[in-house]
């Protein structure tokens, strides 16, 4: 056993001009990539640039011992383990700081528009402590109204708050879902204990399919190799054995890393780092130091609280003012501030965002899309770059044999997922030969246990590049595993570096011709060299001139495809000089390893996923760019890029242009290439105004080898140009990018719990294609709270002019502070929330992004179009109500003006209508709340109206049709509550609502249709003239 | 493998916009805009909603002259008593006022003129129209003598009796000045309601006022006819009140004459009054007061207010 390095070998085919020069792409050494052990700061990004300074993977394994106070077969005594847990704590990584639950309660209790409801109720109490303390019978109204706003306020708040709890905890569910388990041994005992409960010099056990525990130096290796992918982006596995190899940490051949995981053969090792100070946990602690900022919906709804607010202050202290040089009592003016202050806030509405918010939401995660942070729900809606990683989001992250070249020619193989790519002839002799070596020389074997499970699907033993040929041959073939028996094996010289080919001998299974057969795989221009003749088309050949530079260019073109290329040869040992039973020596070789036959080349890429190429083009069509950003190699980026559609066909880069016109790259105009493939070394040359021009200049691009803090830049660079950027990662490398973008996005099978930590939203299946989904439930739910907020803002406007009525024309109060909350948190709740499901009018997938800072939520033209015009048709449809019933009980409109003062008079027993009638203070004030409940029963009439045109910013009505039957519901539900209010029994008692005459329901009506009428006359012309001026001042 | 043939531009100059500072926003060099706007723009929203408010006045006004004229006749209600909120019950109503219309209370030096000067103006000024019935033109032609075998025929008004008051009238300031002031009551007019009369007086209700009842019985043993009559009565709130109010008197009677009801909007017509006469209150200290009107279809309730009038009288 005690291979190494096998691999590093086949990268000679695809590695391009740029070689790697062990530098990460900011210029520094790879051993500066990782942030310092001790005293993490979060957020400071030096951090990340420094020394890692370390020398367990230095100093000799019994120095090592003896620090630890350790031994290699015995492990540590129970005491010293026990000692050490205590001091260094879990092996565990510290989940990101917490905001405690009661600083989010008081958030919740305290933010948005609750502080100028809080206002409005201590302003209450306040006026009726005055009251108490200077009236005899001091009336309740200014108490209980207090209570109310108070009472708003908590139960909104708790349940923004339990919303934002229910959501975080979907998160934690994911935390605890696989606990993890270590073998150590401790007192010479084999133990299998908790991951958490490793301490510092715990000999450790593990095999492939393991989770390394903890950072681990090896004392010990066979055939062991690890997935660094999570931490390098390196999706190669790399070997893993007890030397030293390497001043670098995190190049060294002996150490392994915390949550990695182990691919091939089995490993003891010393924990020498555990939970924070592990490499992994100062990389997540660096990303839960990012600072994230707002995500673009939250950024709207405070922008359209902040106008709200304005708008209630100014009205409020204006009035405040007004009544003042009016004349009124100062106690009288406190009570019109709270009514104002009332009338304005849309006391549901952030509880209705919440609710649409939570709908989309829960819609997202059924579509495999689990959002963690509710606000995060539209943020995809918003976004206008994504840059995705590329291994596993793209691809299967599973080598898959893509090509092969045979016969002199180069025929392509099925990569796609489900098998239903092109079929090949597998009848030649040429492919026979191929395909006989590809099962013979070859050690990857299937899992057991996986019957049921499609091939492509089933688990491996082996080398991913094995691995790829294995399933192949399985599909090509059949049992690879009887085809293997029949050919027994009879000696094999495993895989090196230094000689770059693995080769075996067989037996034949053909018993009319016993001679064994030699096969060998390898790197292609070392098998070549290996060769004199050439197999094409059933016929041995000589390898002349000719056949090599066709060799050369398949092989050239198959290296350009960005895929990993072997070469195939293989010999039929005469039988005389080598017979059955023949002792082959593998260690001074007995049997020709020259002047072979070479069959063939097959080549292997990890093939995008079937869904991608498709995702990506619809997020081109809906505006949105596609970067790739990986760890990978630039050619394979680059063919993985072109296969998805990243790089468009015909669309060239500035090294294209350059081979094309056969110019030096330094004479094209970068500007002609629209496409751009850069290196992570180029990157590190650029400053900050190079890498905005490239980002700027070209529309598809690459960016390949990069560090995660260049991923980090590249997010920067986004953001600074004013996009809203989202990263898909799903390794831990990644996890700093995702928490800096505005919104990142994990995978929840393969993604590290680092980056799903990081990640604003979890892809559930893996798959890009879920983007596109929540890109698309982003762009809808945007537009419907612009919907739901135009419904909701709209009855502000009945509910503030009452009050402005009151004060100026000292009329009776039309509409009263308990009805308007009836509305705000009753009859209007239902429907608002029933637009989040209102269907879109338009294909939202084929336009712009929005622009975040000229499209906002709530716009200029949506304050006009519901303040300025539908609200005041409301208005008038109230008032028009209130003069109805005043005057048929007595009361003609010109009576009411100037009366408020007396009418509000408990003092004054016989107040005179219009028809010499003498009104008690309880009479009136039955009239006056009559009138309330009928204002309010008419907002709820033309709310009807309101919500209809609400569903459409620009089509018909007839066009979108009345299939929202949530919508439909909410219309009943409205007119039933407002019913209910009015009609229960003792209603007059509790909220002052009175029992209406079924014609007082009717005032409104022309009110009602009017404005539907309006406004399906406004958006008639919208259609009817794009872009003119009434699109510029009423389209929100 | 699909491409996208389609190659859009892709939006990336989407800049901040410049934070403008306060004087550019109310006057912008480069544009020429005013708040935000040009003054073009300025005009056509202007003109928008000048057209718009318009259209939305003129609806409303459609809607409401409509309904005042197909609906509302100017002398009788459309809706009355239990169809109206106004109901069938009606209160109370006294005279003099104090300045502030949020308070019951009346308050005066007995002996000082200036002190009690503005209770009697109020009270000069609220009994005018009754003194000038005769003189004012058009109502006064409406003026029926009616007693209670005769009730007003339909559209005529009865008279009141302002000698009646005796000793409350003008002439002797109401007795105001003998810290012994007069009070006005009157019931509060319904259009169309008819007293159901308390006129069996064997059997007056329980908890009206012993002397209120020996005077009612008094009277309706000289003329049987005053039983029909919505019967007044004015008492302390509390005991205490009870104590200190001294005697009551009530000119012409403790009642309203039946004969007045029901109201009907008539030219002319005034409320029947009852002065009320403390003869000996006493001083220094605030008395509440409250009235009742007894009649079957008038419902009491202190708490609710019904059927009553509250006010307190303090005299120094």
């Amino acid at each position: 056993m005690g291979e190494h390095g096998r691999t590093d070998s086949y990268r000679v085919a695809t590695i391009g001009p740029i070689k790697d020069d062990n530098r990460t792409a900011d210029g520094q050494y790879k051993t500066r990539r990782k942030p310092p052990a001790k005293k993490r700061k979060p957020g400071d990004l030096e951090d990340l640039k420094q020394e890692l300074d370390i020398d367990y993977h230095k100093v000799t394994p019994e120095e090592l011992y003896q620090r630890f106070q350790t031994h290699p077969e015995n492990g540590l005594s129970h005491a010293k383990a026990k000692e050490n847990l205590e001091r260094d704590g879990p092996n565990a990584l510290t989940p990101p700081k917490q905001t405690p639950e009661w600083v989010k309660f008081c958030k919740n209790l305290f933010g948005g528009f609750a502080l100028l409801l809080w206002i409005g109720a201590i302003l209450c109490f306040i006026a009726y402590g005055i009251q108490a303390s200077t009236v005899e019978e001091p009336s309740d109204d200014n108490l209980y109204l207090g209570i109310v706003l108070a009472a708003v306020v908590i139960v909104t708040g708790i349940f923004s708050y339990y919303q934002e709890s229910k959501s975080s905890k979907i998160m934690e569910s994911f935390k605890n879902m696989v606990p993890q388990f270590a073998t150590v041994i401790r007192e010479g005992e084999k133990l299998t204990l908790r991951a958490e409960d490793l301490v510092l010099g715990d000999i450790v056990e593990v095999k492939f399919g393991d989770r390394i525990p903890a950072d681990v130096r090896i004392i010990e290796a066979r055939g062991f190799k690890v997935d660094n992918s999570s931490l390098t982006g390196e999706s190669e596995p790399q070997s893993r054995g007890p030397e030293f190899t390497n001043e670098n940490p995190l190049e060294t051949k002996n150490l392994a890393f915390f949550s990695t995981n182990a691919v091939e053969g089995t490993a003891k090792g010393i924990v020498i780092c555990c939970g924070d100070n592990t490499v992994m946990g100062r990389i997540a602690g660096l990303a839960s130091g990012l600072d994230t900022g707002e995500t673009p919906i939250a950024k709207e709804i405070h922008h359209f609280i902040h106008l709200i607010t304005g708008v209630a202050v100014f009205l409020g202290v204006t009035f405040f003012v007004i009544a003042f040089i009016l004349g009124y009592h100062w106690l009288d003016a406190v009570i019109f501030l709270i009514g104002i202050i009332v009338a304005n806030v849309p006391e549901g509405l952030l509880a209705t965002v919440t609710v649409c918010l939570t709908l989309t939401a829960k819609r997202m995660a059924s579509k495999n899309c689990l959002v963690k942070n509710l606000e995060a729900v539209e943020t995809l809606g918003s976004t206008s770059t994504i840059c995705s990683d590329k291994t596993g989001t793209l691809t299967q992250n599973r080598m898959t044999v893509a090509h092969m070249w045979f016969d002199n020619q180069i025929i392509e193989a099925d990569t796609t997922e489900d098998q239903s790519g092109v079929q090949y002839d597998r009848t030649s002799p040429g492919f026979k030969a191929l395909a006989k070596i590809a099962t013979l020389c070859n050690r990857a074997e299937f899992k057991g246990g996986q019957e049921g499970v499609p091939i492509l699907k089933k688990e491996v033993a082996g080398d991913a590049s094995e691995a790829a040929l294995l399933k192949c041959m399985e599909l090509a073939l059949g049992d690879v595993m009887s085809i293997r028996k029949r050919n027994k094996k009879v000696c094999e010289i495993p895989f090196n570096s230094t000689n770059k080919y693995q080769v075996s001998i067989h037996e034949s299974d053909d018993p009319s011709d016993p001679r064994h057969l030699l096969v060998m795989k390898g790197a292609p221009e070392r098998i070549l060299e290996r060769c004199s003749t050439i197999f094409i088309g059933g016929k041995e050949k000589v390898l002349d001139e000719e056949m090599k530079e066709a060799f050369n260019n398949a092989y050239l073109e198959l290296g350009g495809l960005g895929e990993r290329v072997l070469g195939f040869c293989d010999l039929q040992l005469p039988s005389d000089k080598y017979p059955i039973g023949y002792k082959f020596n593998t260690d001074d070789p007995n049997f020709p390893l020259e002047n072979l036959r070479f069959v063939g080349l097959m080549s292997m890429i990890d093939p995008p996923r079937a869904a991608v190429p498709d995702a990506v083009a619809k997020c081109r069509s809906a505006g949105i760019k596609v970067i790739m950003v990986t760890g990978d190699h630039p050619i394979t980026a680059k063919a993985i890029a072109k296969s998805v559609g990243i790089i468009s066909e015909g669309n060239e880069t500035v090294e294209d242009i350059a081979a094309r016109l056969n110019i030096p790259v330094s004479e094209v105009n970068p500007r002609e290439a629209k496409a751009a493939v850069i290196h992570g070394t180029e990157l590190r040359e650029l400053n900050s105004d190079q890498l905005d021009e490239i980002l700027k200049f070209h529309t598809e691009i690459v960016f390949a080898r990069t560090s995660p803090q260049q991923k980090l830049i590249i997010v920067e660079g986004c953001q600074r140009l004013g996009a809203i950027v989202a990263v898909t990662g799903d390794g831990v490398n990644d996890s700093p990018a995702l928490k800096k973008a505005d919104i990142g996005v994990a995978m929840g099978i393969a993604g590290s719990d680092v980056s799903k930590q990081a990640a604003d939203m979890i892809l559930l299946d893996d798959n890009f294609a879920s983007i596109v989904t929540g890109v698309e439930e982003g762009r809808l739910i945007f537009d419907n709270l612009k919907k739901s907020i135009a419904y909701t803002l709209t009855s502000n406007i009945p509910e503030i002019s009452p009050f402005l009525a009151f004060i100026l024309c000292d009329i009776p109060l039309p509409l009263g502070t308990v009805t308007i909350l009836c509305i705000d948190l009753g009859t209007d709740m239902v429907p608002a929330i029933s637009l989040a499901y209102e269907a879109p009018e338009s294909d939202i997938m084929k336009r712009q992004p929005r622009d975040p800072y000229r499209d906002n939520l709530v716009n200029r033209r949506l304050i006009s179009m519901a303040y300025g015009q539908i609200g005041m048709i409301q208005a008038a449809a109230g008032f028009f109500v209130y003069f109805v019933i005043m005057a048929e009980n007595g009361f003609l409109p010109m009576k009411l003006f100037g009366i408020r003062k007396q009418w509000d008079s408990k003092a004054i027993n016989d107040l005179t209508d219009s028809y010499g009638q003498e009104w008690t203070y309880r009479d009136r004030k039955a009239l006056e709340f009559t009138c309330h409940t009928a204002f309010f029963v008419s907002i709820v009439v033309v709310q009807w109206a309101d919500l209809i045109i609400c569903k459409t910013r620009r089509n018909s009505i007839i066009h979108q049709g009345m299939r929202n039957w949530a919508l439909n519901f909410g219309l009943v539900f409205e007119t039933a509550l407002a019913a209910f209010l009015s009609y229960t029994p003792g209603m007059d008692k509790g909220l002052r609502m009175y029992p209406l005459k079924f014609v007082w329901w009717l005032p409104a009506i022309p009110f009602m249709l009017s404005i539907f009428i309006y406004d399906e006359i406004r958006r008639f012309y919208l259609r009817r003239n794009p872009g003119g001026w009434l699109e510029q001042e009423t389209y929100y | 493998m699909s491409r996208n043939p389609r190659m859009e531009e892709f939006k990336m100059d989407g800049k901040p916009l410049k934070r403008r500072n306060f004087s550019s926003m109310l006057y912008n060099d480069e544009t020429g805009a005013i708040l935000g706007r040009t003054p073009e723009s300025w005009g056509k929203i202007l003109i928008f909603y000048v057209i718009f408010y318009a259209a939305l006045v003129a609806l409303f006004s459609i809607c409401m002259v409509t309904f005042l004229q197909q609906f509302i006749n100017p002398r009788v209600p459309r809706l009355q008593q239990e169809y109206s909120v106004i109901g069938t019950s009606p209160g109370l109503g006294f005279r003099p006022q104090p300045q502030d219309v949020r308070s019951t209370l009346i308050w005066y030096k007995g002996t000082s003129y200036e002190s009690y000067k503005y209770w009697e103006d109020q009270l000069i000024d609220f009994l005018s129209v009754y003194k000038k019935k005769g003189q004012t033109a058009g109502a006064g032609q409406n003026i029926f003598n009616c007693d209670f075998k005769n009730p007003p025929p339909k559209g005529k008004v009865c008279d009141v009796d302002i000698r009646g008051w005796d000793p409350c009238i003008e002439e002797n300031h109401f007795s105001l000045h003998k810290s012994s002031p007069c009070i006005f009551l009157k019931l509060n007019k319904i259009y169309g309601w008819r007293p159901e009369f308390y006129n069996d007086t064997a059997n007056l209700p329980e908890d009206m006022p012993k002397d209120v009842k020996s005077q009612i019985l008094n009277m309706t043993s000289y003329n049987r006819d005053y039983a029909n009559s919505v019967w007044v009565s004015c008492q302390g709130e509390t005991p205490a009140d009870k104590e200190m109010i001294g005697p009551v008197k009530y000119f012409p009677y403790p009642g309203f004459p039946g004969y007045f009801y029901p109201y009907e909007n008539a030219e002319g017509y005034l409320s029947p009054l009852v002065a009320i006469h403390l003869e000996n209150p006493k001083s220094g200290v605030v008395i509440n007061i409250e009235c009742r009107a007894w009649a079957q279809n008038i419902q009491y309730s202190r708490k609710e207010r019904l059927g009553l009038v509250h006010f307190e009288i303090m005299l120094n």
